[in-house]
Order: structure tokens, then C-alpha cells, then sequence
């Protein structure tokens, strides 16, 4: 099962996906993307570190080449593994060295969205977490306008194949998609969720 | 009954609170963002005084713009008043019995 959660700054979108992963079996793997470069990053890395405590997560750093994370895993095939955050993936593999921003839009993104493929059918369950970025209106230099372009495109083309998505909205889940003729999550389950956050 | 009516700025979200209230003006403390970005800029206590406005108008309407759905700040005081903002609408959320969220003058409610 792939499951997206896209939320903005402080919604809540990631206490709301380790909610997610927690009602789903033993094997749990969290993905972390964010590099600790720089004191804020790492009281961002402490707080959610210190948010997954007792959840029983397993964390694997994986910062670029995201099905790489698959080598790492016991047993992949058995887990569930919860990737946050795909803003800061696409910002890794766009910016960690001159290849990256050489890339065209399309290279970038379908190398993305091929890990985030290799990966989801790895695993039995993927929770993609992403950040809504795109409503500040502002215009940025073309270099992160291109970065916006790609991280929109991946998160489309990773909607349009999952089979569960979700916006997080001061902490309230909203269900944006839901795959037709599927019993992806039960309704109770999901209002007991909403209860509960 | 504290509720919260959330969105992006411009879209109408006083006018359509006005519209589901009508007389009930007093409730109403609008522009939630900007007060807290003022006690910020004083170097006060946000979640404190939000805890003290929960408390003191238990029956409160608050319209808040919604601030985080962008690309990170390069200035960190920026960064620090979506992250505190969106923490506190949460909290606010949690107590609230009703949210909406508006776009374009339509309320969606969440809650």
C-alpha cells in the first residue's frame, strides 16, 4: 500500500503519518532525508526523533538515492517504512553537487519518482510525507523555481499511483484521494484517528 | 464553543464567518496570524497568551491566514513564525468544536 501525506509548515503532518505507521504491524522503518547541517537542523532532527520515541521505529539515514534504503532493511518485504520528507529528498538530489542542477526537469524527476517506485513495491507499506510548498505566491530565482517544478511533478506522479492520500490541516486529516473499489483504511479507524489528533 | 476558521489571505474569511454568525461580532478575533507575529516581535510568550485567550473566551471564533504552505524562509525569525503558528492553530484546532478551512469565499469544514 502507498499512502501520501502532504501538509504545510507545522501542520501536523508528521505526528499525523507516525500515527499512520503505527497501526501497522511489528516491522517499522522510519527514512530520514534531512541532513544535520547547521544547529536549527539538528533541533529539527531532536524534535522529531524525540516525536518517534517508543513508536518502535528503526531509522535509516538515506538523504539521496532513496531505494538504496532497501539494502538496509531486515526484512523489506514485511515492513512498513515511513519516508519524511520527499521536500528535502528532492532538494538533496537536485543540490548536493553540480550533477544534480545540470539535470534536466525530467531527468530529475523520473530518477525520483523511479527510487520512490523500487522502493514502494519493496516494502508492504510506503508513507510518503511532502510538503506543500507552492502557495507563497512569491517568485523565486529560476534555480529554485525549477526545484518547485520538480518536486510538483513527483508528487503528481506519485498521487496518481497511490492508493491513500491525505492533506494535514492544523493537525485535521482531509482525504484528497481515495482509490476507488479498495479497502485501504477503515472509516472508523480513519475517524478514530481524526479523534485522536 | 471555540472555533477556527482558517485560509489563505484575501479569500473571504471574515465576510463568510459574518455570514454563518450575523450579530455575533464580539465572538469574532480576527487576524489571529498578525497577533501572534506581534507578540513574537515583542519577545512574549505565543502559547501562553493563546492558552489565556482559550481560557478567558471559551466561546471565541478565530480566523487565522494560513502561513506554512510555502518554500522555507531564508530568515530564521520568519521560519520560527510559521512553524509557532501552525503549531498553535493546531492546538486551537484540538480544542475547537468546528473548522473550516475557506478558499475563494467557500468554507470546507474539517471539523
Amino acid at each position: 500500500m502507498l499512502i501520501v501525506v502532504i501538509g504545510g509548515s507545522g501542520s501536523g503532518k508528521s505526528a499525523y503519518a507516525e500515527e499512520l505507521l503505527a497501526g501497522m504491524g511489528e516491522k517499522r522503518y522510519y527514512l530520514a532525508t534531512m541532513r544535520p547541517d547547521g544547529e536549527e537542523s539538528r533541533r529539527r532532527i531532536k524534535r522529531h526523533r524525540d516525536m518517534r520515541r517508543g513508536k518502535g521505529f528503526f531509522t535509516i539515514e538515506q538523504p539521496r538515492r532513496i531505494a538504496g534504503a532497501l539494502a538496509k532493511m531486515d526484512a523489506p518485504e514485511e515492513s512498513s517504512v515511513l519516508l519524511e520528507c520527499l521536500s528535502n529528498l528532492a532538494a538533496n538530489e537536485m543540490f548536493s553537487d553540480e550533477d544534480g542542477e545540470a539535470c534536466s526537469e525530467e531527468a530529475l524527476t523520473a530518477e525520483i519518482c523511479g527510487g520512490l517506485w523500487t522502493l514502494a513495491q519493496g516494502v508492504k507499506n510506503l508513507v510518503v510525507v511532502t510538503n506543500n510548498v507552492f502557495e507563497d505566491g512569491i517568485r523565486y530565482e529560476e534555480e529554485t523555481m525549477k526545484y518547485l517544478r520538480v518536486l510538483a511533478g513527483v508528487n503528481r506522479r506519485l498521487t496518481e499511483r497511490a492508493d491513500f492520500v491525505v492533506e494535514v490541516v492544523a493537525g485535521i486529516p482531509v482525504v484528497l484521494r481515495r482509490k476507488e473499489g479498495e479497502e485501504i483504511l477503515p472509516r472508523e479507524w480513519e475517524e478514530e484517528r481524526k479523534c485522536r489528533l | 464553543m471555540i472555533e477556527l476558521y482558517i485560509g489563505g489571505y484575501a479569500q473571504g474569511k471574515l465576510e463568510y464567518v459574518k455570514r454563518l454568525h450575523p450579530g455575533q461580532e464580539e465572538r469574532i478575533k480576527n487576524h489571529f496570524h498578525l497577533w501572534i507575529r506581534g507578540l513574537l516581535e515583542e519577545g512574549k510568550d505565543p502559547e501562553a497568551e493563546t492558552e489565556k485567550l482559550l481560557k478567558e473566551n471559551p466561546d471565541a471564533i478565530i480566523i487565522s491566514d494560513e502561513i506554512g504552505n510555502g518554500i522555507v524562509p531564508m530568515d530564521a525569525a520568519e521560519r520560527e513564525y510559521r512553524e509557532r503558528l501552525g503549531r498553535l492553530l493546531i492546538r486551537i484546532a484540538s480544542e475547537a468544536g468546528r473548522v473550516e478551512r475557506i478558499i475563494c469565499g467557500i468554507g470546507q469544514r474539517i471539523k
